[in-house]
């Protein structure tokens, strides 16, 4: 027996002599977290600025109530994309996020067109509404997600911290631009997508620059 | 014993409840399992390190299993992560070396016989070609700047991104 092998054996009787029941890790536990994070920012917010008028009196204009559900669908996306990758194994698809992403670049398309289509009015409009307030806080609604995924992963074995990064981003971005959704009256296509969606790529490349060093393990 | 999947999550089920017994067959288990992973992927003599490394991941990661799903698909998981993870620090290695005069092959250490054969043709020629000089036929910086016709700093440039490359294939699988 080599001098590797005895190491290796002493490890094995360390490992096991220093066994404790865990509990297993489930996916739908985890996404309670994301939901109180998320409601609870939510709560939070609507608390402190009010809900939009129209909505308090139940209804949403058409265009912003598609903006919220788009947004809302990448976030939930995303959320379970991340919470799927706390718990790993080869050959797990974790890249179902990348579908809800494409469709939620539906309102930077379609604000482009409206955009070049009525050039002066929407110029106009953004000038008017150059609300970075919406935009930071729909990033700062969003760190309930952010620090819900983020625990989660620190807790599990996420194999590729960069793109954890990535995703955790991408659903705390979205949960806060669905929140700011609730807040902000404005139902013009470029200001939700300037003020309101941008926050999905702002807390990406947040996410991905801040968080894979701390999901290393 | 063989080493079948149905044994190897009954053992990890009775693991994460507790039963020393059953973790001490399994970690026996998956550390041969381990070893022929790694035979095929990384230099002989980092072998036994890498399988150290995992079986001390797979402790620390043990919640993690599901037991709804099968067991050796996470453990491969887990000993990917620690195989790239030496990948990474075996690059940072080599960028330290950059600063010397001279670095022999083997002070890095890094005689890394990765089966990546594969993996090797999607790199550009010339890292592909510095890295399996000097890292899987243990050529030094100065022989395989000699043979390959690349300046000694292009040798160790192109290891360097070379191996940041083959870590993002790998990762990205």
């Amino acid at each position: 027996m080599t001098m590797k092998d005895a190491s290796i054996d002493d490890l094995i009787d360390g490992l096991a002599d220093d066994l404790t029941p865990v509990r297993p890790r489930r996916v739908m536990g985890g996404s309670l977290w994301v939901a109180a994070g998320w409601l609870g920012a939510g709560a939070v917010l609507v608390w402190l600025f009010g809900m939009r008028p129209d909505l308090a009196g139940g209804v949403m204009p058409p265009l912003s109530m598609l903006a919220f559900w788009l947004v809302a669908a990448t976030g939930v996306a995303a959320a379970w994309s991340a919470l799927r990758m706390g718990l790993p194994g080869v050959g797990r698809d974790y890249g179902g996020w990348r579908w809800a992403v494409g469709a939620l670049l539906a309102l930077p398309l379609a604000a482009l067109f409206v955009f070049f289509g009525d050039a002066h009015a929407h110029t106009e409009a953004a000038r008017r509404g150059f609300d970075v307030h919406c935009l930071l806080q729909g990033i700062v609604s969003g760190l309930g997600v952010g620090a819900a995924l983020f625990l989660w992963l620190r807790a599990g074995a996420p194999t590729s911290p960069t793109r954890a990064g990535w995703v955790i981003g991408v659903a705390a971005g979205a949960a806060g631009a669905s929140i700011i959704a609730l807040l902000c009256s404005s139902d013009d296509l470029v200001h939700i997508t300037l003020w309101h969606a941008s926050a999905v790529p702002v807390s990406a490349i947040a996410g991905r620059l801040i968080l894979p060093r701390f999901l290393r393990w | 014993m063989s080493i079948d999947e149905p044994s190897l999550a009954r053992l990890m089920a009775a693991s994460q409840r507790g039963d020393r017994a059953a973790y001490r067959t399994l970690l026996g288990d998956s550390r041969k399992w381990l070893t022929r992973y790694f035979a095929r992927r990384i230099a002989p003599h980092h072998i036994d390190d890498l399988v150290q490394e995992t079986l001390v991941s797979m402790h620390r990661k043990l919640a993690t299993w599901d037991s709804g799903r099968a067991f050796l698909p996470w453990l491969a998981a887990i000993a990917r992560y620690r195989w790239i993870d030496m990948l990474r620090r075996q690059r940072d290695e080599a960028e330290l070396g950059d600063n010397d005069a001279a670095v022999s092959a083997e002070d890095e250490a890094v005689h890394a016989k990765l089966s990546i054969d594969h993996l090797l043709t999607l790199l550009p020629p010339g890292q592909a070609q510095a890295i399996t000089l000097v890292k899987i036929e243990g050529a030094s910086i100065a022989e395989a700047s000699q043979i390959s016709g690349q300046s000694e700093s292009l040798v160790k440039v192109n290891i360097h991104r070379g191996l940041k490359k083959l870590a993002e294939l790998i990762e990205s699988e």
